[in-house]
């Protein structure tokens, strides 16, 4: 059973080898600055389409949390957060830990992760 | 502009279909038809939705049916947007409508899904039909397996108990609260109470979110007949469409910016169709609110203005949301207990208030209920429609 993510632009193929390359990355805008979260192939404030990959920060704070019940590609119960990156927006992403011992706005960093179908993704897991 | 009146409404029973769905389309348009008093050949516009989210969906369901009625339609239209759509066909038709193009438009929506439970049986020969789910999620959500928006709606759940204080009991209440009005619904899928402690005690789906909190895809199909004044045939028995407006938000499921648990597409949608119907949230006596979860309800309370931001919780508890109260909201039982096919929810909705309106809701009725509202969203509350009704006669 192919089980391949939905790869909606080629940004998004682009930010999944990327993170299989251990960068955490999306785009910025040459011409007007913007960063955009999730990546994109052009720049929806200017138009512009000289992008460039910069890092994304690596340390957020958890806004929320909850775990899914059934799924394809994570092990029920894979707990799911939502995760704010100062200067880009939310990002939801996996989160390691169990999900009892989490609290809203705690801090919370990345570290790679590899799903057990073996697509490289993100997760975030709590700042001791 | 003409005075835009719904002239005919039905519904089939909420539940599990075995009929496919465009016989079930056929046979609520029949009867919406007759409710209006006219024949196929006094309509001029059809529209219509997809029959499903995990169906094997055909495409062109109005065209379908005016070939089966024998329509001929100066309007005609097929609306995907989700939870929206089929209240987006109805906002579509009422203009055409007002706008004196034509007089008269069936708008229907029918919904047959393949069951879960059957899914989950054979999950290898389904297996297309739950990455097609996973595929209505963008790249950076469906990576991570989603197959519901439940994650989505649980964190925003979360988020408002977090941010107003509001405690599971209080979120559980509506759930309760809501399967009182069902049973007052002979065509509701739901036909047993449930208690506080019942709906406590039922497994999270995802947390904080209860199964019993939770909205089930069933089965459905109903239709509303939209006539302007020349066309209607019983002026006592006319829901006038006072307004309806549509507001939408740049997000798809999760916002990357600004609040989880804020709907601003839900504000703007009720302050721009109160507005333009002169009434203020106050006047209205009964509504039809989009809650697919059961705090997800109590957000939508305070979103379309009938209570202040994180005053829901005690509204529904001090009754006032309910027979007696000063507001009845989800008379049919709502998302959670009527049953919710969500392609035909926004007409379902329609269908209970303008029976409210005419005096014809059984045991559900409010005495004199005389303005109405109905709410309806898409993906996660990314975009609304909301339409105001009354009870005024050309
Ligand atoms: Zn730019």
């Amino acid at each position: 059973m192919d089980t391949k993510p939905y790869i909606q632009d080629s940004a998004a193929g682009e930010f999944f080898s990327r993170l299989a390359e251990g960068k955490f990355q999306t785009t910025r805008c040459r011409a007007c600055g913007e960063t955009h979260y999730p990546p994109r192939v052009l720049c929806p404030r200017c138009l512009g389409e000289d992008l460039e990959w910069v890092d994304l920060p690596r340390e957020g704070t958890l806004l929320a949390f909850t775990w899914q019940e059934a799924a394809i590609r994570c092990i029920k119960p894979d707990v799911l957060g939502l995760v704010e990156l100062e200067g880009v927006g939310n990002i939801f992403t996996r989160i390691d830990a169990p999900y009892e011992s989490l609290r809203i706005g705690q801090r919370v960093s990345f570290s790679p992760w590899t799903s057990p179908d073996g697509l490289a993704l993100h997760q975030f897991r709590p700042v001791d | 502009m003409n005075e835009v009146y719904i002239a005919g409404v039905s519904m089939a029973d909420v539940g599990w279909h075995e009929l496919d769905a465009h016989e079930l389309g056929a046979r609520v348009c029949v009867e919406a038809l007759r409710d209006a008093r006219l024949l196929p050949r006094d309509i001029e516009g059809i529209a219509s939705t997809p029959h499903g989210y995990m169906a094997e969906s055909r495409k062109f369901a109005s065209q379908r049916m005016a070939d089966y009625l024998g329509i001929t339609a100066d309007f005609m239209m097929d609306v995907d947007s989700g939870g929206n759509s089929s209240t987006a066909a109805v906002h579509a038709a009422y203009e055409r409508v007002r706008a004196g193009r034509i007089r008269s438009c069936l708008v229907f929506a029918a919904q047959r899904e393949v069951p879960k439970k059957v899914i989950q049986q054979d999950v290898f020969s389904y297996f297309h039909l739950i990455m097609s789910a996973n595929s209505l999620y963008d790249s950076y959500q469906a990576a991570y397996g989603v197959i519901s928006p439940l994650p989505f709606y649980a964190m925003a759940v979360q988020r408002y108990m977090h941010e107003c204080g509001v405690e599971p009991e209080d979120v559980a209440r509506v759930a309760v609260l809501l399967r009182e009005h069902a049973l007052r619904h002979p065509q509701a899928a739901y036909k047993e109470p449930i208690t506080l402690e019942k709906v406590l005690s039922s497994p999270q789906v995802s947390p904080p979110i209860h199964r019993l909190e939770s909205s089930e895809m069933h089965d459905g199909a109903a239709a509303v007949v939209l006539v302007s004044g020349e066309m209607l045939r019983e002026s006592e028995r006319a829901a006038r469409v006072a307004s309806v407006a549509e507001s939408h938000d740049p997000t798809s499921f999760h916002p990357y910016r600004g609040e989880i648990s804020r709907f601003p597409c839900v504000e703007r949608a009720a302050e721009a169709a109160l507005a333009e119907s002169g009434y203020r949230v106050g006047d209205v006596d009964v509504a039809e609110v989009y809650g697919a979860f059961a705090g997800l309800e109590l957000m939508m309370y305070e979103e379309l203005g009938f209570f202040a931001r994180g005053e829901a919780p005690a509204a529904v508890k001090e009754g006032r949301t309910t027979h007696g109260g000063e507001v009845l909201l989800n008379p049919s039982g709502g998302r959670l207990s009527l049953g919710h096919p969500a392609y035909v929810t926004p007409l379902l909705e329609i269908t209970e208030v303008v029976r409210q309106l005419r005096g014809e809701a059984g045991e559900r009725q409010r005495p004199g209920a005389s303005i109405g509202l109905v709410h309806t969203e898409q993906g996660f509350i990314n975009g609304s429609v909301v339409m105001v009704l009354d009870r005024q006669a050309p």
